[in-house]
């Protein structure tokens, strides 16, 4: 019997590093890919309604809540984003317009509602902070699976679920991090946890998908958390009224629709 | 009480010399757990409200203190070679550990608002690139100048100098920090100089240095009296005693204070080198007489114990005296002055006991042959004698003009008195050589200020500060301050407001302004946060909820005159034109806490002075019993306060923390010579019934004692006037300048006015009946 045991776990373990070695020779970039499309580019279009909550180190809490729309011109490609602010109060009826090209430079403006100003948003730095929060721009948006080497690590577990563990290196040195552990679940390929080292080896932030849930048939992940562990501060994203495939329309995602929201879909 | 003691001495010497060795072994033992504290912050209560506002303000706006490090050149630092020295030299700084990287103000780090491409908005790292060319590096001088929340703070506007500010965990860290900072700057430096400079700084390496000095003068000052004692006694053997006497004292008195838990401020690191002279004071009486005794009698039970009687009222007032005036300081709000009043205090009444008790056990051991080779010095041939006898004749025969002259001095250090400038600066408690301080002068003379205060706005709800109202009275706040000559900068929400719109309108300075629409201050500060700005970066100059402001005062001045001025100016503008919406304003920062502080100091000192003065000369009619040699007795020390003091008002030198605390020293020791003159002097008339002829024996006697006690502390506190912190410099110029005035007055003012009054002074008794009085007195 216990030879038996000993003998099953020794298969097992052959098995799995067999599987392991399998997965690193072929699959890390593979994984990444499935899983940026998976995350970033669910469906061919969608619209949700934002709720962020900044909290700095000694707990003092912001909040921002918006509405956005997104638009997918390639899979894996383009894409174009629109966000209509409603909270604070004071910034209600800004707006935010990204075209994201992923070999080039994202196109940015802003609608500045109180003078009446449309103004184009410089984005040299794709590693700045996205209103102030611990998301950068990229996290929004997405930082291209090609931009890194992806190596596999294993199949690990994180809270009884499978996940692929896979670490990315820039391929160029990015201000942003020098190693990436990204956690991606085996079944839906979301990223469960992500953590981003500095070049001195030290985590310096936290990425946690804390809720999925599966809308219109789509896994989604409906409560995000990004925590600065330097800063000891932590933004918390949660999703509601979520649709996909609503059908927008390119048109939605010009100047035009800054100054004026789509009433159809923005209330 | 006083025959007990010295009976048990001369009997028992040994159990007297064993047991205070075994007590001063049990105190020294507590010496390695010792907690030294260099932290000027705190003389304040740990529940001070200004102090606690300062520590809520940084907290709450994320603030640090700093160290500045300033880079200056001859003609121009903008070139590609500094500013890449400067690139490295920063980027090497944010490793060292306790410095705070991310809050580092460098041009390689710091955000610059700018125009974009496209004409968009960016907010972006100043010098984010490598610099190659002079157009490049003029590049980076001119957006500074263009930048309200840079300028003169990173470089000066003749592009002489730039500034690095480095904040770091605790100040206490500074000295070690800066240590390091210097050592980078010294692999890379070129032929520009480098400054480091910042209140923080100054403070932490004075109390760095405050300790190592204090290991070298109080040694130093051991051995010149050492020396000083045996040029006069000429036997080791005899002299053994005071010192033993010295060291004990500062021993029990630092041990004890360990011993309790109180931490060692820089005053209390000041306790050896004041309880020294008082240590050694008491048993050069006890020698003097001894010898004048023993040479006469030739017997030394009864020469010990004749001393001892002799001294015993005396010397037990002059202690009571001095520690009275230590023990004062227990009321001043300042709690190491409170430490270093009573632990002072209680060493002033150990050196007491120890005197009365070691000098006469080391007497007794002493052979016959030491001793008698100690009688053979004639004091009567010496220089000192004649000296002692000169001012007796000068006295006696100018008594007249000898008080007119005194009056004379009284009235111009009363002029000098009211001259006083109270001022301090911990900057300043360097020598002007020393590189502290010319890092400071060298930054200020170039840049807004290493001074760092902030004015701190509190509104009554969320949101208040992006009120208009409030926005614009911040501005006017700062152009108020502006004109202020000491303020080199200000910096706060309203520059940034102000920037961003002068940029989003394609840097056009007529759209300078705060806008009177709240809304669009709040969307300019989102569009701030969503153009690559760092919100850390404006949450240091208003909390994220928009209920407090924070406005940076950086001052060229922090001399604690200086920096009241500007902070009584701006509240009287404040108390004259009320802030809208309610809003309350209050000042926090280092400098700022250094003026809370020295107000109390000052105001607790003057407290203390005052109460001791009183209590000593209650203590005087009691010890005389006579109101007339009461007040007498009180002249020495009443003029060589004057006069010292009068001096420090004429010559400028500010009153600052070390001269206000040497005030009660001055009590002490100057009160002393005038206890042991008058009343030897009645002793002696008591004894005699004439006058002229006490007046010469207590010449003899008790002045030869007053005269060596004057050069033995005058001369002793010498090494640290080459000390390079003035506040040493200051306590030895001190002990000189109380030792010779308050000898001059004893031996030339007191006899001149008993001299005078001698008929109503020293009525004639007969001598059964003084007998009898004399008895009481003891």
């Amino acid at each position: 019997m216990k030879n038996a045991t000993r003998y099953l776990s020794a298969s097992l373990l052959v098995l799995a590093l067999f599987a392991a070695s399998a997965f690193a020779a072929y699959d890390a970039t593979a994984i990444m890919k499935k899983s940026h499309l998976s995350y970033y580019y669910a469906g061919n279009d969608g619209i949700t309604e934002v709720n962020m909550t900044l909290t700095n180190k000694r707990g003092k809490e912001r909040k921002r809540e918006f509405t956005m729309l997104r638009l997918d011109l390639k899979e894996g490609g383009k894409q174009d984003y629109y966000t209509y602010f409603r909270k604070p109060s004071d910034v209600a009826r800004l707006t935010f317009m990204v075209h994201k090209i992923p070999d080039g430079n994202d196109l940015r403006w802003i609608y500045i509602p109180s003078i009446d100003l449309v103004k184009p948003i410089s984005a040299d730095d794709k590693n700045s902070s996205f209103v102030g929060s611990d998301f950068t721009y990229e996290d929004v948006s997405g930082r291209h699976w090609t931009e890194d080497n992806h190596t596999f690590k294993g199949v690990s577990q994180l809270n009884g679920k499978p996940v692929f563990v896979i670490e990315s290196v820039p391929k160029k040195p990015y201000k942003g991090f020098a190693k990436k552990i990204s956690y991606i679940d085996t079944t839906n390929y979301l990223p469960l946890k992500e953590e981003y080292f500095n070049k001195r080896g030290k985590m310096i932030r936290l990425f946690t998908a804390n809720k999925i849930e599966t809308i219109d048939g789509i896994p989604t992940v409906m409560v995000r958390t990004m925590e600065n562990l330097k800063k000891g501060s932590k933004t918390t994203v949660a999703f509601s009224k979520i649709s996909y495939n609503v059908g927008l329309n390119k048109g939605i995602f010009t100047e035009r629709y800054l100054k004026n929201p789509p009433r159809k879909y923005i209330k | 009480m006083k025959t007990t003691l010295t009976n048990f001495s001369i009997k028992h010497p040994w159990i007297i010399i064993i047991v205070s060795v075994l007590i001063t072994v049990f105190f020294a033992f507590q010496f390695p757990k010792i907690k030294i504290d260099t932290d000027p912050e705190n003389m304040l209560n740990k529940n001070e409200p200004d102090r606690i506002f300062d520590h809520q303000t940084k907290r709450t706006f994320n603030l640090y203190d700093f160290i500045a490090v300033g880079v200056v050149a001859n003609d121009n630092v903008f070139t590609p070679d500094i500013l890449d020295r400067v690139y490295r030299i920063t980027e090497e700084i944010e490793n060292i550990d306790g410095v705070i990287a991310d809050d580092i103000l460098a041009p390689s780090v710091v955000d610059d608002i700018k125009q974009g491409p496209g004409g968009s908005i960016i907010i972006e790292t100043l010098m984010g690139n490598e610099i190659s060319t002079q157009q490049e590096a003029q590049y980076i001088f001119k957006r500074i100048k263009e930048n309200p929340i840079l300028r003169g703070k990173l470089a000066s506007d003749d592009g002489k100098a730039i500034a690095i500010f480095i904040p770091i965990e605790s100040k206490n860290m500074s000295y070690k920090i800066a240590q390091q900072i210097r050592k980078i700057i010294n692999k890379y430096k070129g032929k520009e100089k480098y400054y480091i400079a910042g209140l923080p700084v100054a403070e932490d390496s004075f109390g760095t240095m405050m300790f190592a000095q204090m290991a070298y003068a109080a040694p130093a000052t051991f051995v010149i009296i050492f020396l000083l004692l045996l040029m006069f006694f000429r036997k080791i053997k005899i002299i053994i005693a005071p010192l033993v006497v010295a060291l004990m004292s500062v021993i029990w008195a630092m041990g004890l204070l360990i011993l309790t838990g109180n931490t060692v401020h820089i005053m209390a690191s000041m306790i050896p080198i004041f309880l020294i002279p008082i240590a050694v004071v008491n048993s050069i009486y006890i020698i003097s007489e001894f010898h004048s005794h023993y040479t006469k009698h030739q017997h030394k039970d009864a020469a010990i114990r004749h001393s001892i009687n002799e001294l015993f009222t005396p010397m037990l007032f002059v202690s009571s005296v001095a520690a009275v005036g230590f023990f004062a300081l227990a009321i001043t709000p300042i709690p190491p002055v409170r430490v270093f009043g009573i632990f002072i205090g209680f060493g002033t009444m150990v050196a007491w006991l120890l005197s009365l008790s070691l000098n006469p056990a080391f007497g007794v051991l002493l052979s016959a042959k030491t001793l008698h080779s100690f009688t053979k010095i004639d004091e009567s041939k010496t220089i000192l004698s004649r000296l002692l006898h000169h001012f007796r004749r000068f006295s006696t025969a100018h008594s007249k003009g000898i008080i007119a002259w005194t009056l004379v001095v009284m009235v111009i250090s009363a002029v000098g008195l009211s001259m006083i400038v109270v001022n301090d600066n911990p900057v300043k408690w360097f020598k002007k050589s020393h590189p502290i301080r010319q890092a400071d002068e060298a930054m200020n003379a170039h840049l807004a200020g290493t001074y760092m205060n902030y004015l701190v706005f509190e509104g009554q709800k969320k949101d208040d500060i992006k009120n208009p109202k409030v926005e614009k009275y911040i501005e006017r706040v700062q152009k108020e301050l502006s004109k202020e000559s000491n303020v080199g900068a200000t910096t706060g929400l309203p520059d940034i407001i102000k920037k961003i719109r002068y940029e989003l309108y394609g840097e056009d300075s007529t759209k300078m302004f705060i806008p009177s629409n709240q809304n669009e201050i709040a969307q300019l500060l989102f569009l701030f946060e969503m153009s690559g700005g760092n919100p850390d970066d404006l949450f240091k100059f208003v909390t994220s909820d928009y209920k407090e402001a924070n406005l940076w005062v950086q001052m060229k001045n922090g001399d604690n005159q200086a920096v009241s001025k500007v902070v009584d100016k701006a509240n009287k503008y404040i108390a004259d034109n009320p802030p809208p919406l309610g809003i309350q304003v209050r000042w926090a920062g280092l400098p700022y806490i250094n003026v809370v502080w020295q107000k109390m100091m000052v105001g607790g000192m003057r407290d203390a002075l005052i109460l001791a003065y009183f209590i000593v000369f209650f203590m005087m009619v009691f010890l005389f019993r006579s109101l007339r040699w009461g007040l007498i007795s009180m002249l020495p020390l009443t003029i060589t306060v004057m006069a010292i003091y009068g001096f420090i008002g004429f010559i400028g030198k500010p009153y600052d923390m070390p001269i206000s605390v040497l005030s009660t020293l001055t009590l002490g020791l100057s009160v002393d010579f005038a206890i042991q003159f008058i009343q030897r002097l009645r002793t002696a008339y008591k004894r005699t019934n004439d006058f002229q002829q006490s007046l010469h024996d207590n010449f003899e006697g008790v002045g030869r004692a007053i005269m060596r006690n004057v050069l033995v502390i005058s001369i002793g506190f010498v090494p640290m006037l080459f000390s390079s912190l003035v506040p040493y410099i200051t306590v030895g110029a001190f002990f000189l300048a109380i030792e010779l005035v308050s000898g001059l007055v004893t031996m030339l003012l007191l006899p001149a006015i008993a001299n005078i009054f001698h008929k109503s002074l020293f009525p004639e008794v007969a001598p059964a009946t003084h007998q009898g009085k004399s008895k009481g007195h003891k």
